[in-house]
């Protein structure tokens, strides 16, 4: 693949370049009926729950913004949501993403494809066949490969981890009016919580202050919580983090917990990822035992999503607003706004408008621009907490975002 | 060496997929045309080893993972060339094969195809703890072709296609030669293949290192065409079934099996996920499995077969049945009157088995107990005895299945005690089994072929040999009978030519006239003493004496394991200890009236 020269256009000229074709008449505008926007997501599979949420976020978007008029660019051309399965295997996934490029050469951009590794394989495709996706994965390896055409709209992973803790002592001292002193840490050995735990121990704790009391790993499954919890009651840690994967395993610990009287935010129960906040989990776990358990996530429903959430509960009857549904809904925002900005229905149009787009404060993703950098990442990107509450993980943090008061024990 | 004839089909059928590669534009379709040829070289790959030997890998996934790690990891660190990394991957397979074969091979039946499932899933965690989670390859943009980045999809294609090409040729060759010829006979009977004299360890191990380097060339390929490698993607329990699934939709052991299971699943699993996945998700999952599985229900052994057996049916018609006795008959027939004539008894000649103070038990039970006798060059011993008396332990021992707790085994002056059955083989000494096992789907011709590799030095004499024995047993006409057809004397001497075609100097007979009728136990026996005529010492064992007196010199009669009498046939059948044993206590008061 040959590259051609890529000039990076100064703000001046891309005014100048805007204005030009705001101003020209909209006749002249190449103005389709129908602007194409791809979503390759898990739709079968293990994947399929979190990927067919993506699709509800996804396609109240498209709906919003016809019903607001369309692309204004393109004479109010309206957005179709072509939908792809991109299965549970990298494999499925990269088929499934040149079926994509093949079929629907006319596709301006896409979104996808919720794990790391099939964005990682799906944006190999689209790389090559220049088509921009925007992505919520978190890898860094997504954006660290030199290529044109991925955008990537969470904080990544090594920014997340940089965040997180300080994040979260400052929502303690918040919250509770001093810094938490001492820490332990409960993680099965499944490689991403291994990941997330690893840099904690290794200095990360050390930086924010946090002395670390308890540190055990456990194999799934889990057979009996006792042990752990005991040791949790006698060192009385003032954060407790806890990474599970299986959810028998967070049922477990939870309900010990509960027992031994440390449950309901006695002692601050700190997660990460989304696995703990999905509404599956309520077929197992009771939202008592989950009442006051925290966890990181790179976005959330946060403040002035409110009608967007009672939207998905009446259109989907999805109890609340995940990442996968928020993250997906404002993706096809970023394009109408690359639309607009390109004025043109062309794929490399838009990439462009991406890579170069300033779309000022974020409006659905937590914190940061609408503006990517060098290498696709959007800038200045944070992530939230969310605390389960009365049944619901509602967004907590940071204080701007909340929209509700976090809940910890004052002691 | 194939001959380039029977590879015109091949050739044929790569031509009009290359052909149909060229015109296929859209990038999409010419993916699946890519895969479908990667899954075919798989499946190959599986098939040498478990096909052709019977030893089922759910495995071979750590082969493939390990070739994708190749290419991901030598592209990333080393900055090597997939061009270089392919082969590099076969090599690493290769090795792979050996370190997991040379232990798992210990195992047998489904013990085997357990540990084998182990290795990948092993691999999959060691490969997630190194942190290679996710391994993209990187992108090159300055010299896409020596990277093997084609931005032309099609040569992804051809490429697929050489190296399937290449691995069609390695099977065929193999098919056709002693190497195919050990692994079938491993699949029909690890035993029977050591008695032949195959030493079935060595060449289990060069079937798993060639099947190995199949595997990972094509899973170095693999991560070229996926870009992205991740464990589950290429160690994962999917990948492992993927290889059995196209064999066995396509048909075990054969080189079209995996062609047309991979040809056929590959492009439906995508259709039905693109033209389903999105409307009706997971409902493609259930289309496929369902149509596996009615697949497998009429056609148990694979497409191919199925169609195959079909074929030879309607062509064959039904005279089938009708011609097949007449050839064997017309070269028994005389010996199969009635009264047998009298056989000059020998036993003067040097002694070529000595065995000496032989003993083997089972935990408490002494199934051998000293059991002491000489064979002289050109007799036929007979060991007789009831049921559990010890007779095919004795036999075990004598070729090496077993290891004695005590005594020699003495051949031609030397003890063999100790030594594995291939190794006796090699020595002279010839074995046919009670319970028969045919390779059914060969021809005659070719089971007696599977012996003769023992003395043969090439193809063609090992050709020579088969023919002969097949002569010397009788069943000329029959050769090129396929083995399914014959009748049980038929195969007791199709068995009988294949140990002979090892050239034995002694031949180890068990059973051999087990559930033969009258007549055809003394054609059988006709045969038998033929051979002995001919100069080959003879020990063969039975429980019923009727036929035996008038074809042994010799009879060794066993009771729990020891020696209860040794003698001539005349003298062994008035002894009443004999009767006693044989008939009980009652009879033997009668014998005496």
């Amino acid at each position: 693949m040959t590259e051609t020269t890529r000039h990076a256009p100064t703000r001046r000229t891309l005014l100048a370049a805007g204005a030009a074709a705001l101003a020209a008449p909209r006749a002249f505008a190449q103005s389709p009926a129908e602007v194409k926007v791809g979503l390759l997501v898990p739709l079968s599979g293990l994947y399929a729950r979190p990927g067919s949420v993506m699709r509800m976020g996804a396609e109240m978007a498209v709906d919003h913004v016809n019903k607001a008029g369309g692309i204004k660019a393109l004479g109010g051309a309206k957005l179709r949501l072509v939908v792809l399965d991109c299965g549970d295997t990298t494999e499925k996934a990269k088929n499934a993403a040149q079926r994509m490029v093949a079929q629907e050469p006319d596709l301006v951009a896409a979104s996808g494809a919720y794990l790391s590794s099939f964005t990682l394989a799906v944006t190999e495709v689209t790389e090559r066949a220049r088509l921009p996706v925007l992505t919520l994965s978190y890898s860094d390896l997504i954006t660290e490969r030199g290529f044109h055409y991925v955008f990537q709209t969470s904080a990544t992973a090594a920014s997340q981890a940089r965040q997180a803790l300080p994040l979260i002592m400052r929502l303690a001292e918040t919250a509770a009016g001093k810094r938490p002193k001492t820490v332990a840490i409960i993680t099965d050995n499944t490689g991403a919580s291994v990941a997330s735990a690893k840099p904690m121990r290794e200095g990360l704790l050390k930086e924010v202050g946090l002395d670390l009391v308890m540190d055990e790993t456990f194999t799934p499954p889990l057979s009996d919580a006792t042990p752990l919890v005991q040791k949790v009651r006698s060192t009385r840690p003032d954060l407790l983090f806890f990474l599970p994967t299986v959810i028998s395993d967070a049922k477990l610990v939870l309900e010990k917990m509960n027992e031994f009287g440390l449950s309901q935010g006695r002692i601050p129960t700190i997660s990460f990822g989304i696995a703990i906040a999905e509404p599956d989990i309520l077929q197992t776990i009771s939202p008592s035992l989950l009442q006051g358990v925290l966890t990181c996530v790179g976005s959330w429903a946060t403040k002035g999503h409110e009608e967007l959430v009672k939207e998905l509960k009446a259109r989907f009857n999805e109890p609340w607003m995940t990442q996968n549904a928020i993250s997906t809904y404002g993706d096809v925002w970023v394009i109408r706004d690359a639309l607009e900005k390109a004025g043109k229905a062309d794929k490399d149009a838009v990439a462009e408008a991406l890579r170069t787009m300033d779309g000022g404060p974020s409006k659905y993703f937590p914190g940061g621009l609408i503006k990517f950098d060098q290498k696709g990442r959007r800038v200045d990107a944070e992530m939230t907490v969310v605390q389960w509450q009365n049944g619901i993980p509602v967004t907590v943090f940071p204080r701007q975002l909340a929209v509700a008061e976090p809940f910890w024990p004052k002691r | 060496m194939p001959t380039l004839r029977s590879l015109v089909p091949v050739l044929v059928a790569a031509a009009l997929y290359a052909g149909l590669a060229a015109i296929v534009t859209n990038s999409y379709y010419q993916l699946t045309l890519t895969l479908v040829l990667v899954w075919a070289i798989f499946g190959l790959s599986w098939n040498l080893l478990s096909g052709y030997t019977g030893l089922v890998s759910f495995g071979h996934a750590a082969f493939f993972g390990l070739g994708a790690y190749t290419t991901a990891l030598g592209q990333i660190y080393l900055d090597l060339s997939p061009w270089l990394l392919i082969p590099a991957g076969a090599v690493i397979g290769c090795l792979a094969g050996l370190v997991v074969g040379i232990p798992t091979f210990r195992l047998r039946g489904h013990y085997f195809a357990l540990a084998m499932l182990a290795y990948p899933l092993a691999m999959l965690y060691v490969f997630e703890w190194l942190g290679f989670q996710e391994v993209t390859l990187p992108i090159k943009r300055e010299s896409p072709f020596a990277y093997m980045q084609f931005s032309d999809p099609r040569l992804y294609t051809l490429v697929a296609l050489a190296m399937l090409v290449a691995v069609v040729v390695i099977t065929r060759a193999i098919e056709g030669t002693r190497f195919g010829m050990a692994l079938l006979a491993i699949k029909q009977n690890e035993a029977a293949a050591e008695a032949a004299g195959i030493d079935t360890l060595s060449w289990k191990l060069r079937a798993i290192a060639l099947s190995g380097a199949i595997a990972g060339a094509v899973g170095a390929f693999y991560a070229v065409v996926l870009l992205v490698v991740t464990p589950p993607s290429v160690f994962g329990m999917l990948v492992s079934a993927q290889a059995l699934t196209v064999s066995m939709f396509g048909g075990v052991g054969t080189v079209w099996g995996p062609l047309i299971g991979a040809a056929v699943l590959i492009p439906v699993s995508e259709i039905l996920h693109a033209e389903l996945g999105a409307r009706i998700p997971g409902i493609q999952g259930v289309i496929f499995g369902l149509a596996i599985m009615a697949v497998i229900l009429l056609a148990p052994e694979g497409v191919y077969w199925r169609v195959r057996d079909r074929l030879r049916q309607r062509r064959a018609g039904s005279p089938v049945t009708d011609n097949r006795p007449a050839a064997v008959e017309a070269s028994v027939v005389s010996f199969a009157a009635p009264p047998l004539p009298a056989r000059e008894r020998r036993r003067t000649g040097a002694v070529l088995l000595s065995v000496r103070g032989l003993s083997k038990s089972f935990g408490g039970l002494k199934a051998v107990q000293n059991v002491s006798f000489d064979v002289h060059e050109g007799m036929i011993l007979g060991i007789i005895g009831p049921n559990g008396a010890g007779k095919t332990t004795l036999f075990n021992l004598l070729n090496g299945f077993l290891r004695p707790d005590a005594g020699q085994v003495i051949v031609d002056g030397r003890d063999r005690v100790g030594e594995r059955p291939h190794q006796l083989a090699r020595a002279g000494i010839g074995r046919t089994f009670q319970v028969m096992r045919p390779f059914l789907r060969m021809s005659v011709r070719d089971n007696v072929r599977v012996g003769a590799y023992l003395r043969a030095a090439s193809e063609e004499e090992a050709r020579r040999l088969a023919d002969e024995a097949v002569d010397r047993v009788g069943l000329r006409g029959a050769a090129d009978r396929i083995a399914g057809q014959l009748t049980t004397k038929e195969l007791r001497l199709m068995e009988l030519a294949r140990a002979l075609a090892g050239q034995p100097r002694l031949l180890l007979l068990d059973e051999t006239l087990a559930g033969l009728g009258h007549g055809e136990a003394d054609e059988v026996v006709a045969v038998i003493r033929r051979l002995a005529e001919t100069g080959i010492t003879i020990v063969i064992i039975e429980h019923t004496m009727q036929a035996m007196v008038r074809l042994v010199d010799h009879f060794l009669v066993l009771d729990h394991g020891a020696v209860l009498m040794d003698g001539e046939p005349e003298r062994v059948t008035r002894d009443p200890q004999v009767i006693e044993a044989y008939l009980g206590k009652k009879w033997v008061a009668h014998a005496h009236a």
